[in-house]
């Protein structure tokens, strides 16, 4: 979709001087590739004199939406969405006839959008657009990412046609949380060691159980070693009065490596002994 | 934030040490097995409990711990079936319920929630186990 786009760009910032100059299309510095996209997607809509075929109605307005969102896809600049939508809009311009002819619901909800625009003009058209655009281009890349899920369903509806795939929200909900769940499973597989080579997320899991299992037998383990050390360490330990309790609690602390150490500590050492002991392989949260 | 995970550390620390040091003031004089199993018992009760604690009611598991342990004789009943059942299942592979058994208060989660859950049980579970193991090491030489 991006090679005629930009050449049929450069042949209208040619031909019509007076309603879009290049001037005005490069005085954004961000996203103008994209804008540019949407300005050739509404005016190939509008179908005003060059080389996409006005043969019928339906497929002038599909290729325009496609057109649009090719656009919005480039100011967004998502890494995730937009191959997707770019892989959409190859899907419009290939089979943009059968789609409308065959799929009832998707002839449905384009072609009142299709219609919508040609009725408003390709003026209103980008102005509306434009804004929308603008309002994108200010987020961050991150952002563009969550964007996309508030977005309206309109964008999810063409990746669903395109695979095939139901287009009712259940599915997209149940699309965004398998989202979830692949990331939060990379999270997860960054924590446990040795588990980034490991594919399949069955594979994974198991992993993951396995190293809390570790974890929890090690703390098992240590605290029967904590018992008989305790039990060496009990006259020490009761020789000290009951009040810290009530006291600050780093008093306790204290005393127990104190006892060890044979050093005075206050609370501000103490904390930073501590981190100096725990090796750094605890990472932030 | 590596300042939060830090508190959490200390906190851990400060309130296991508070409870060891507790456990150690009642204690009877025998030495024999079964007070001995009682004491290592209470002893990794104490840690958990207290890394839950350190923990705070903000995450589903820490919750989950501290609910158990509240309710001790519940506690000992579902410590026992999740051992049995772990030694049977084991060789079950990648199954979500292990990981949900094994994460307290995972049952009752969907499946986003419980790796979050993980992740963070993961990370808490790491902290206190240097933790131990330093105050081991510096206890025993």
């Amino acid at each position: 979709m991006d090679p005629p786009l930009t050449n049929s760009a450069s042949f209208t910032a040619g031909s019509n001087p007076e309603s879009y100059s290049l001037v005005e299309l490069l005085s954004f510095p961000m996203g103008s590739g994209g804008r540019l996209g949407l300005r050739m997607g509404s005016l190939s809509g509008t179908g005003e004199g060059f080389g996409v075929g006005d043969a019928s109605v339906e497929e002038s307005t599909v290729t325009d939406q496609s057109g649009s969102r090719g656009g919005r896809n480039g100011v967004g600049g998502g890494e995730s969405g937009g191959k997707r939508r770019m892989d959409a809009g190859n899907f419009h311009e290939d089979e943009s006839s059968k789609l409308v002819s065959t799929s009832s619901a998707n002839s449905d909800l384009n072609e009142p959008i299709g219609k919508r625009m040609k009725a408003s003009g390709s003026r209103d058209e980008n102005s509306v657009s434009k804004t929308k655009a603008e309002a994108n281009s200010g987020t961050s890349n991150k952002g563009a990412e969550e964007k996309s899920k508030p977005e309206p369903p309109k964008d999810y509806i063409h990746v669903r046609a395109r695979r095939g795939q139901a287009t009712d929200s259940h599915s997209l909900a149940e699309r965004a949380r398998r989202e979830k769940i692949s990331e939060r499973m990379k999270i997860l597989q960054d924590l446990v060691p040795g588990c980034n080579k490991v594919i399949g997320k069955a594979l994974v899991l198991d992993e993951i159980i396995n190293y809390i299992q570790s974890l929890q037998r090690q703390v098992e383990f240590l605290s029967m070693k904590l018992e008989a050390v305790n039990s060496r360490l009990n006259p020490a330990i009761e020789g000290f009065p009951s009040k810290e309790l009530a006291a600050p609690t780093f008093d306790a602390t204290g005393m127990i490596f104190g006892l060890q150490a044979q050093r005075e500590y206050s609370q501000g050492p103490q904390v930073e002994w501590l981190d100096m002991q725990l090796s750094s392989d605890i990472k932030a949260a | 934030m590596p300042s939060n995970h830090n508190s959490i550390k200390t906190r851990f620390t400060y309130r296991f040490a508070r409870s060891l040091k507790k456990l150690n003031k009642n204690r009877p004089a025998s030495q024999s097995m079964k007070e001995t199993y009682r004491r290592y018992h209470m002893i990794r009760v104490a840690s958990y409990a207290s890394m839950a604690s350190a923990v705070g009611p903000k995450r589903a598991w820490s919750r989950a711990v501290l609910w158990k342990i509240r309710n001790r004789t519940l506690h000992r009943t579902l410590m026992k079936k999740s051992r049995i059942h772990v030694l049977r299942t084991r060789k079950v592979s990648g199954n979500p319920n292990d990981l949900r058994k094994l994460v307290p208060g995972g049952e009752g989660m969907d499946f986003c929630r419980l790796l979050n859950e993980t992740a963070h049980y993961i990370k808490c579970l790491r902290t206190q186990v240097q933790i131990m193991k330093n105050i081991v090491d510096h206890c025993s030489n």
